[in-house]
């Protein structure tokens, strides 16, 4: 197997004396789709922020490709491939798609000193990036505004892509979906992932992660208390491991 | 709501508001025209037009101010200022090229005053620009002390109601400050940051947009764009009165908001601003030679603001009015 593009070790998060996360041991790997499963306050959330570069762990390390990193803001995340998608996307209804994708880093010339826009190569990069993903939208100039939510989904993953992110994490994408939108979200990740990307999905609905992901992640109480390749489980196994009822996890947990 | 017709973005572009404004234009120049006969004369056009050179320039920047999501309601005490500067230098027998410039430097550096209290300091931009407005309005007193600037040489004038290529440089100045304000707008990086941070701040700060800079840019903006309306209203009028600039603010949101742009931020139409600036002058000097006292103005101008805003929160809460929008 070859190297994991990220490598999380003994991560830990404490708020004043709350422990939100304690000694997170994780791989990342390209071309696989993780899944991160848990409860409310399980830890995901804290864990995908630290990953994001919004929270610095408390302890730990993070490996990016064999050499460690520390991320003090989103950006530094960014600058090293780390794309995170939000739940309450960062879009602006009034651009256009092809105007999201680029926006804050968009492509221009500059005359006499002025930048301007490069506007047909910007929707020409959208264009191809759209086709790519099958994403089934025709105008690249069309607004975010008048998107369905799957759709919107899809310009915050061309956006990602265009970042040139070798990680992307999704936080729930799937939640304000309907049925038929939330199948092509879903393929959407795994072309993602086909594309020799890493992607890290936060999910709720065991189902969806038994479709999409290869490996799945389990978190309870501020812990990693399973991880299982999809292929190798099964529903019953992951909501116990879950809820704290499968052997496993009630070890773990004994008092000592 | 974000019908696609918004991102008409050429230069002229107009949608159905744009076509209405026009319409409106019209309907009301017929109107002036029946009703009284000193309406349709060319010298009547002309002083429309004359009036409406102060109101466009400033309009244009308080589009962008809008559109942003930002206002700048001190904006006419910043012309007085700005024309007190003019003013000035004139009165001191100074370089009319320096007469020149005077007004944009006054305009840039209250800008940057402006933009600080507003950007830098996190103050509401409603609140900030309000409070600054107590303070320059002061400030156009004790620099006045009282008296207006009155009899001005005409060296200023004599520069700027000259031609070019039969082009009067007034409209000229115009054009180019439309120009470079569509360009700014719809072609550069800056305008979908604007447009962006009008729709929300904080998602501009999420995609990685500098916003504290683009903010501070476009009140600067703003101001410049009210101090070259200052040297056209110092050239036109030779005079700087102690009420100058006091109904600016109010003619140019009302101009604005007329136009299209939304109050809210997110979107605006700069052919919108000029059609809404004409049609204001229009009214104006329509009702003032059908005998209506100047005095009515602003409340002319107060109903089309309520009026406007009134009709888009109406069409906003019934459907079947949304429904009609969407259809137009």
């Amino acid at each position: 197997m070859t190297e994991p593009f990220l490598v999380a070790r003994n991560i830990a998060k404490r708020f004043g004396a709350l422990t939100a996360l304690a000694n997170v041991d994780l791989e990342i790997r390209s071309g696989e789709v993780l899944a991160l499963l848990g409860d409310n306050g399980a830890g995901k959330s804290t864990f995908i922020k630290i990953l994001a570069g919004a929270h610095p762990p408390s302890d730990g390390e993070l490996v990016i490709e064999g050499s460690p990193v520390a991320f003090s803001s989103p950006k530094d995340a960014a600058s090293s491939g780390i794309a995170t998608i939000f739940q309450e996307l960062a879009l602006s209804e009034n651009l256009s798609i092809a105007e999201n994708v680029f926006l804050g880093r968009e492509l221009k010339r500059s005359i006499l000193g002025i930048p301007f826009l490069k506007r047909k190569e910007m929707r020409q990069r959208v264009d191809g990036l759209l086709k790519e993903l099958d994403a089934h939208i025709s105008d690249p100039e069309a607004p975010v505004g008048s998107l369905s939510g799957g759709q919107r989904q899809a310009v915050a993953i061309c956006r990602a892509l265009n970042l040139n992110a070798r990680l992307v994490i999704m936080d729930e994408p799937t939640a304000a979906l309907a049925v038929a939108e939330t199948r092509k979200v879903l393929a959407l990740t795994r072309r993602l992932a086909a594309r020799g990307c890493a992607v890290v999905l936060i999910s709720h609905n065991i189902s969806e992660v038994f479709e999409v992901a290869d490996r799945i992640v389990v978190f309870r109480r501020g812990r990693k208390v399973a991880e299982r390749l999809a292929a190798e489980t099964n529903h019953e196994e992951v909501v116990s491991l879950i809820t704290g009822a499968h052997p496993d996890v009630r070890a773990l947990e004994k008092p000592n | 709501m974000y019908a696609v017709r918004q991102f008409g973005n050429g230069i002229f572009s107009m949608n159905g508001r744009e076509w209405s404004l026009l319409v409106a234009c019209l309907l009301a120049i017929i109107l002036f025209s029946v009703v009284s006969p000193h309406y349709a004369t060319s010298g009547n056009a002309a002083t429309v037009l004359r009036n409406s050179v102060e109101l466009l320039l400033i309009g244009l920047g308080m589009t962008l101010l809008l559109a942003m999501g930002g206002i700048d309601v001190s904006i006419g005490i910043v012309m007085g200022l700005a024309a007190i500067a003019i003013g000035r230098v004139l009165g001191a027998g100074g370089n009319p090229l320096l007469a020149l410039v005077a007004g944009p430097m006054v305009g840039a550096l209250l800008g940057c005053v402006t933009a600080t209290v507003v950007v830098l300091g996190r103050v509401p931009a409603i609140v900030g620009t309000l409070g600054l407005l107590g303070v320059y309005r002061t400030a156009v007193f004790v620099l006045l002390g009282g008296q207006w600037l009155s009899g001005l040489p005409s060296s200023l004038t004599n520069l700027l109601a000259t031609t070019v290529l039969g082009v009067p440089v007034p409209a000229l100045v115009i054009a180019i400050a439309y120009l470079a304000v569509w360009l700014a707008l719809r072609r550069t990086p800056y305008g979908l940051h604007l447009l962006a941070i009008g729709n929300s701040e904080e998602k501009a700060r999420l995609s990685g947009i500098p916003v504290i800079k683009t903010r501070f840019m476009t009140f600067v903006i703003s101001c410049v764009l009210t101090g070259i309306a200052a040297t056209f209203y110092v050239a036109t009028y030779r005079n700087v009165e102690m009420t100058i600039g006091s109904t600016l603010a109010l003619d140019a949101i009302a101009a604005v908001i007329l136009g299209g742009t939304s109050i809210l931020g997110g979107r605006c139409s700069l052919i919108g601003t000029v059609l809404g600036v004409l049609l204001l002058r229009i009214l104006q000097n329509g009702l003032l030679l059908i005998g209506v006292p100047s005095l009515w103005q602003p409340v002319v101008t107060g109903i089309l603001i309520i009026g406007v805003l009134g009709f888009e929160a109406v069409s906003n809460r019934f459907p079947l009015v949304q429904l009609l929008r969407a259809r137009a």
